[in-house]
């Protein structure tokens, strides 16, 4: 089973005032707008508890919606379950515990190829061309990768449903800058390839060196959506984690 | 010495194939079941209603197979309890635990000692508390070791058969849960369920899958229990503890903990019967219980949970 074939649209993601809430009445995202091209990566910035996680969560259906809408490719994907994700091509890598310890690194990538009812083979063999680090210890059970490792399985997993939108949140935690490096050069092989990726970021100067727009989540709502070359040079992004609100920025804060 | 072990392994095998449900349920689930050991009271006498319908229809399906004390219709009976205990495990999930999932494990727990008095107090009013056995024929026990070594070994081909199919049912979800798609994805939730959802497994089908594997394997517990002891309405209540304590000995989730588990269990009861008597049975499995804790606390094969 494959992702619906792409409708006529260059807007891979459309985030329309997205509000998402895990209590009823306690809101995290307020309000969030962004757009992804199709063949774009769009990092998403901002400081400690701005509610980056949650929307993508949101996004990828694991934290409920209570206002706005999502739309991949021109669909509607604001109700669908997140276990139903992947058959409409959008592939989500959670931040921490995001490969299944229990089970091998073949196992890993057989089980997400036969959920989405695909032939192993074909789909295992491009993913560990990509990864040959994988592929040399396929046999290892995942409980023993290390944590750069770990995060290559995460990437690899999603791609093996071959996602039209890749998102991630936060694939540097935890990683050395070293590692931090592999991983992007990794996500900007996966745009390469034709994916558009969506990504949450604390490392600020490596999401823009990597990411060809960002958006800058305060308190729930972006405040900044500008692209990348742009915004490594503006103030504004510094002034915002620091929580210096300019006259039109505190407008939008709820009281 | 060595009839302490056969008696041991056989009430073993009754209380592995039932905690290997239980600890599924505990891991995928996510709940203490206090209703699943009356799983395994249904599934007895299910199979018992089925016999009964079975060599009533026909009188050669009673008719004793080779060594054993029961004829095809035991065999049948045993396949229909299976379907019919899976039923009711989905059944009461669908009536009663799905709507309450919400509420967090607690309310599950006292849910399901709501349900384990129901369910126990139906047998007790469908099929009195008296005893009953699924055949009325006698077995002698072979012996196959003389008295001479190690006070001899005697046993029927009953209690053979148990322990074969014990061990040919858990080689066969042993294989289901390693290979096949739905057994992996029984055990993604297991250890991961919000990357689970992610990757594309639907919860309620992994759910649904679990609550039919531990009907299944209840009834075939229980069905055994009736072949080698007796039917009792009090089965599953009797047999709680010892399904708990094998689950926390082998390790939540872990299948083969709850086989190792539960054939511990199994011979420590065993060996209290003979060492220190009959009614210090049911404290035996739980002086092992906590020993074993004090020194490995995640149980023989625990995972991090």
């Amino acid at each position: 089973m494959t992702a619906p074939p792409a409708p006529d649209t260059p807007l891979a993601l459309q985030v329309d005032a997205l509000e998402a809430a895990y209590e009823p009445g306690l809101p995290i995202v307020r309000g969030a707008s962004l757009t992804v091209q199709r063949g774009e990566i769009v990092a998403i910035l901002g400081p400690n508890g701005a509610g980056k996680s949650t929307l993508v969560k949101a996004v990828a259906g694991l934290v409920p919606v209570t206002g706005g809408r999502s739309l991949l490719f021109g669909q509607d994907i604001t109700r669908v379950p997140a276990h139903r994700m992947v058959f409409q091509g959008l592939a989500f890598v959670p931040q921490t515990e995001n490969v299944f310890v229990n089970l091998s690194i073949a196992e890993n990538l057989e089980l997400a190829a036969a959920v989405v009812r695909a032939d192993r083979r074909e789909r295992l063999d491009p993913v560990y061309a990509m990864f040959p680090d994988l592929a040399r210890q396929r046999r290892l059970p995942a409980g023993q990768l290390s944590g750069g490792q770990r995060q290559m399985l995460a990437v690899a997993r999603a791609l093996i449903t071959r996602p039209r939108l890749l998102v991630l949140d936060e694939p540097s935690a935890g990683l050395s800058p070293k590692l931090v490096g592999l991983v992007f050069d990794k996500l900007r092989e996966v745009r390469d390839s034709g994916v558009t990726v969506l990504l949450v970021e604390q490392n600020v100067k490596a999401a823009l060196a990597l990411a060809d727009k960002a958006a800058v989540l305060v308190e729930g709502r972006e405040r900044l959506f500008a692209p990348a070359a742009e915004l490594l040079d503006d103030e504004r992004v510094a002034a915002l984690y620091l929580g210096r609100h300019t006259g039109r920025q505190a407008q939008g804060v709820q009281p | 010495m060595l009839q302490i072990l056969a008696d041991g392994l056989i009430i073993g095998s009754v209380i592995s194939l039932g905690a290997i449900g239980l600890s599924l349920t505990l891991s995928i689930v996510r709940f203490s079941n206090f209703s699943h050991g009356e799983l395994l009271g249904w599934g007895s006498y299910v199979a018992l209603s089925a016999l009964a319908v079975f060599t009533a229809t026909r009188e050669s399906l009673a008719a004793p197979l080779g060594p054993f004390s029961f004829g095809w219709g035991m065999l049948g009976a045993l396949v229909v309890s299976m379907g019919v205990t899976a039923l009711l495990a989905l059944a009461l999930d669908h009536v009663l635990f799905r709507r309450l999932r919400s509420q967090g494990s607690i309310t599950l727990v006292i849910a399901s000692f709501g349900a384990a008095l129901a369910m126990r107090n139906l047998l007790m009013y469908w099929y009195g508390g008296v005893p009953q056995y699924y055949t009325q024929n006698l077995q002698i026990s072979i012996p196959l070791i003389p008295r001479s070594i190690g006070g001899g070994l005697r046993i029927t081909a009953d209690q053979m058969l148990v322990l074969v199919l014990t061990l040919a049912t858990v080689t066969a979800l042993h294989l289901f849960l390693r290979h096949s798609t739905l057994g992996r994805s029984m055990r993604a939730t297991a250890i991961n369920p919000a990357l689970a959802r992610v990757t594309g497994i639907d919860p309620e089908r992994v759910l649904r899958a679990t609550w039919v594997i531990g009907g299944m394997l209840a009834a075939v517990a229980g069905v055994f229990a009736g072949i080698t002891v007796q039917l009792r309405p009090t089965m599953g209540v009797d047999l709680l503890l010892p399904l708990f304590a094998a689950v926390i000995l082998g390790g939540i989730g872990s299948v083969w903990g709850a086989v190792l588990g539960g054939f511990i269990v199994g011979l420590a009861e065993s060996a209290s019967v003979s060492i220190v008597g009959a009614e210090y049975r049911a404290a035996a499995a739980f002086v092992v219980l906590i020993l074993i804790l004090l020194v490995r606390p995640t149980g023989l094969f625990g995972e991090k949970h």
